[in-house]
């Protein structure tokens, strides 16, 4: 076990309330009757949608199949019939199949049959992997088919197993990683027979030091050569990049190629997939915010409406004025409780009160606060401002490229300017100009 | 068919965009702390200077609160909860001498808002620290009523009538000025007060003997800031009270202020005993630093956010230019104490420094690539 | 454009000193008084006036020549110069025996009349004019507004940095309006070059808001 390196530099605090949703046991939330399941649920081209309104689907069947390599399938979380395919205005707009549950669960409530692995080739591990549609479930929906496709044994390689909460009131990845590290380590030996990386890491935030033993002893019965590494709890620690440089000491920078990130969530698809011929059509997620009566994390299916999980956790003790799909630094308002859980929901949260509400906004007075928090090295105040002038080409050429829209800068401005949402509109125009 | 969008209206929800949590630290919250770490210094002005203090901080506070809610009405703002203009006004009122004829702080105050900060568009967009702006404008213009200086406190108190640096000035121009700054100013009459006195010659007989040390007649009046001077610039013990509350808090970075009177301290202390007919490494750091508005302008005003630069490297250069600066202006000037001038042309140099700085910034990303 | 269309122009929109930025250095430096205001408009608008006329006359006559290349042009500046020089010096050979006082007041900025950008700028604008009628009301309009803006700088500056008004002396009259309470103790700042160009700097701003409507 070792002590990693801290944040290059940068990174902010934000009160955390993930001790008190990672207490209970992930509880399985109640199966939705309606499931709305969007063909775009990953990075790279939506999938086609193979069912039309009417047809009789089954858990875990292929509802959506990938286009092209750069793509993922989608499944059908729950068994039923297809309603309508809804055209979905949110990401450039996408097609989503509503299903409404009926018939008999093909796996739910039915003995689990493991399959070995060892004896497949790597044509056909990826191909399990591809076939279940398992992206990136940090955030980053990735198709892991095609992080795991790189030559075996590269020298220097490096295959890092993420199990940081990339939010702070998030514990979904922790909860996960305490009620199944057998499964995380398996699925840790799967990657590395595919990659064949020199150096396996475990990155565990250092208030996760408690599950060190358990996975030790994984590790060994798995006989995985695996260290552990524990990292500050520092947002935003959990990036992948950030993991990188904590790792390595060397200032975080674009993607390295010698280099696999998985997060823990994203291995027990895995699992899943090449171990008991699973797709993917459920994930953990963290329900949380104050006036939520139970926060605590949820195994839900996808296409789940996120009203349904607020149910789960003993309902709303406050009118919400406000309701986030992910965590309080990155996740995005919804309007509606009718928004489905998808691959990339890591988990949701409600404001009430003042928390919910904008805050005032000042104008900037150049306290290079921002400058601190940054882990990227950018200037966010300059940028912002050079961005309202207008002046795009200036500020990619100082970085605007590098920005994660982390949240960092924006957190700690004390004049409360929409920093994140300024420098996401310059690159987006930016986006727009290359593509005109 | 069964309705399949169930639409749970749950009330209007705030739609704005990430993230949702913001530190508790805001823009208005920093300026008016600022404002309250004045409070003490400017309490301590009151009881030594009197009723007219009492009138010129007033006077200041209102004319720039004033000049803040016109000039903002021409723009349908209202600024003044942000705290900037209250803060000019204290900070103008204490840069003023007692003594001085209403008329000279209102305009001082006015000027720094109305040029100085809402000319340029407002909170976060002036180059120049308007309270300082405003006190350069009256130096400039009023410059004789800016010299007149009541006496501080009473009969019971120290008598003398000019500050100590201004009377150290007069002193050494006359032939055979020989010492430490306050033995100079001592043996040209300069009355200490009879406390001071006390004070001292008890710590010379009693600790300092054994170790051959004398302190000079006049460090307590000094230290405490029981001297003639500008209302809220005396006290040094109160003004850095209210500067540590400020930077425990971060709202004020300690780098320019620790730069700015490390640099000015060693300068004089290496070259500042010319004067005086004592050479080299002689100078008296602790009299100069303690004397004139060093601490007040360097704590409140230099370490101004808006006007110091953004990153640390920046901040550290931009406060040992400010320390020298001042170190040539009041020696080898004829400017008083010389700390207003040099802040206000380091103030220029800012968006240099910050342009400079920046270009490098990229490259130390870069130099970490793999 | 009509004539006093042209004048007009000089006048307002494009005022040197408040919108083109022209002739700035005696506008900063000499308008501490009214009076230096007043004479130091009369020899730039004098100079103006006469030296756009004769540049017009003589380059109408260079352009019906034929002569135009770069040695005519080098030819043409140094006429000018000679030509404002000369003018200048009748300036202030003038005031030197009209106002010895106001000349010692303009000091070194009488005879920089001669190089003033305003005046070159003006001669050269002159010598491409369609007629020597519309040189002189060109430089008339420009003089006009330099005069106008001048005037009001130096009243303020004035009136602010030392509480008077000094204008001509007339018998029985000193020449001096004296204002009692800003006499007393008036802003010195705005008799200092920084206050010239304080004031500077707020016209210009005031004739960029009227021109843009937002006043």
């Amino acid at each position: 076990m070792t002590h990693a390196n801290s944040l290059p530099r940068g990174g902010v605090n934000p009160p955390d309330s993930s001790l008190i949703s990672r207490e209970a046991a992930i509880a399985n939330a109640v199966v939705p009757s309606v499931a709305v399941i969007p063909m775009l649920q990953h990075s790279g081209r939506a999938a086609i949608c193979v069912v039309k309104p009417g047809d009789l689907v089954r858990e875990g069947m292929l509802i959506g199949r990938a286009d092209g390599v750069r793509s993922a399938n989608v499944h059908s979380s729950i068994p039923g019939r297809v309603v309508e395919v809804r055209r979905l205005p949110s990401q450039g707009g996408c097609d989503a199949v509503v299903i409404e549950l009926g018939g008999e669960f093909d796996r739910s409530g039915k003995p689990r049959t493991l399959h070995g692995w060892e004896k497949l080739s790597r044509i056909d591990l990826l191909g399990k992997i591809q076939s279940a549609g398992v992206v990136g479930l940090g955030g980053e929906l990735v198709p892991t088919h095609l992080k795991l496709a790189m030559t075996p044994g590269k020298t220097g390689s490096l295959l890092v197993a993420n199990g940081i909460d990339c939010e702070p009131s998030l514990s979904a990845d922790f909860a996960l990683m305490r009620e199944k590290p057998g499964e995380i380590v398996e699925a840790l030996r799967i990657c590395q027979a595919l990659v064949g990386a020199a150096r396996v890491v475990l990155a565990l935030g250092e208030d996760a030091e408690g599950l060190v033993p358990e996975f030790e002893r994984a590790f060994k019965r798995a006989s995985l050569q695996c260290e552990i590494a524990l990292m500050p709890s520092r947002y935003p620690q959990g990036n992948e990049q950030l993991v990188l440089s904590s790792l390595d000491g060397a200032r975080p920078s674009g993607p390295r190629p010698s280099s696999v990130v998985l997060n823990v969530a994203t291995l027990f698809a895995v699992y899943e997939a090449v171990v008991m011929d699973k797709p993917l059509i459920e994930r953990v997620l963290t329900v949380t915010g104050m006036p939520v009566a139970a926060p605590r994390n949820l195994k839900a299916r996808l296409g789940t409406p996120v009203g349904d999980l607020f149910d789960d956790c003993g309902g709303l003790t406050a009118q919400p004025g406000k309701i986030v799909v992910g965590g309080p630094m990155r996740g995005v308002a919804i309007s509606s409780l009718d928004v489905p859980v998808t691959k990339g929901t890591s988990g949701v949260t409600a404001f009430a009160g003042a928390e919910a509400r904008a805050r005032r906004e000042w104008p900037c007075i150049h306290c290079g606060i921002c400058v601190e928090v940054c882990p990227w090295d950018l200037v966010p105040t300059r940028l912002h401002k050079l961005i309202q002038q207008g002046e795009v080409e200036t500020a990619m050429s100082e970085g605007l490229g590098r920005c994660t829209e982390c949240g960092c800068c924006a957190f700690a401005c004390p004049s409360h300017i929409p920093l994140v949402d300024i420098l996401r509109t310059g690159k987006r125009s930016r986006g727009r100009a290359n593509d005109a | 068919m069964p309705d399949t969008s169930t639409s749970r209206a749950p009330g209007r929800l705030n739609l704005s965009p990430a993230p949702h949590l913001g530190a508790s630290l805001s823009t208005s919250r920093m300026t008016w702390l600022v404002s309250l770490a004045l409070v003490p210094a400017a309490v301590w002005g009151v009881f030594l200077f009197g009723f007219p203090a009492v009138r010129v901080i007033v006077t200041s506070l209102c004319a720039a609160l004033i000049s803040e809610l016109a000039s903002s009405a021409l723009f349908r703002r209202f600024t003044l909860g942000d705290g900037s203009g209250f803060l000019t006004g204290l900070l103008v009122g204490l840069m003023m001498p007692a003594g001085v004829p209403l008329y000279v702080p209102a305009a001082a105050a006015a000027f720094g808002i109305l040029v100085v900060k809402q000319s340029f568009g407002g909170l976060g967009r002036n180059w120049m620290n308007p309270a300082l702006g405003g006190v350069v404008f009256a130096l400039l213009s009023w410059s004789g009523a800016m010299t007149r200086w009541p006496a501080a406190g009473g009969a019971s108190m120290s008598t003398a009538v000019l500050p100590p640096l201004e009377a150290l000035r007069s002193a050494v121009s006359a032939p055979g000025a020989v010492g430490r700054p306050l033995d100079i100013l001592s043996s040209h009459g300069y009355v200490f007060s009879s406390l001071d006195g006390s004070i001292v010659s008890w710590l010379n007989a009693h600790i300092l003997s054994p170790f051959h040390a004398t302190l000079a007649g006049g460090s307590f009046d000094i230290i405490v800031g029981y001297v003639p001077g500008r209302i809220g610039e005396v006290s040094a013990p109160l003004l850095l009270l209210g500067a540590a509350f400020l930077v425990s808090r971060r709202i004020v970075r300690w780098q320019v202020p620790v730069a700015f009177v490390a640099t000015f301290a060693f300068l004089a202390w290496v070259f500042g005993g010319f004067a005086g007919g004592q050479g080299w490494f002689s100078g008296g750091p602790v009299f100069h630093v303690l004397s004139g508005s060093l601490i007040l302008s360097a704590f409140f005003m230099a370490g101004d956010p808006v006007t110091s630069p953004l990153a640390s490297t920046g901040k550290w250069i931009y406060g040992t230019g400010l320390g020298l600066l001042t170190f040539l202006l009041r020696f080898y000037g004829s400017l008083g104490d010389g700390v207003a001038v040099s802040i206000l042309l380091g103030n220029c140099a800012v968006p240099l420094l910050d342009t400079l700085l920046q270009q490098r910034m990229p490259a130390r990303a870069r130099k970490g690539s793999g | 454009m009509t004539p006093s269309e042209v004048l007009s122009r000089g006048i307002a929109r494009e005022n040197p000193t408040a919108v083109l930025l022209l002739g700035l250095c005696p506008a900063a430096a000499v308008s501490v008084r009214v009076i230096d205001s007043l004479w130091m408009s009369a020899g730039v608008f004098s100079v103006m006036l006469l030296s756009s006329f004769c540049m017009a006359l003589v380059a109408r006559g260079r352009m019906d020549k034929g002569e135009i290349g770069p040695g005519a042009a080098a030819g043409g500046w140094l006429g000018a110069l000679v030509l404002s020089s000369f003018l200048t010096a009748s300036f202030e050979l003038v005031l030197l025996s009209v106002a010895p006082e106001a000349s010692a007041a303009l000091g070194i900025y009488a005879p920089l009349i001669a190089v003033n950008c305003l005046v070159l700028t003006v001669i050269g604008e002159s010598s491409r004019a369609s007629s020597p009628g519309r040189a002189l009301l060109d430089a008339a309009g420009k003089g006009a507004g330099f005069a106008a803006c001048l005037l009001l700088i130096g009243v303020l500056r004035e009136v602010l940095g030392a509480g008077t008004i000094t204008l001509f002396p007339l018998p029985g009259f000193s020449g001096t309006f004296v204002i009692g309470s800003l006499a007393h103790d008036p802003a010195r700042a705005f008799g200092f070059a920084g206050g010239g160009l304080l004031c500077l700097g707020y016209l210009a701003a005031l004739a960029r808001a009227v021109k843009e409507r937002r006043l």
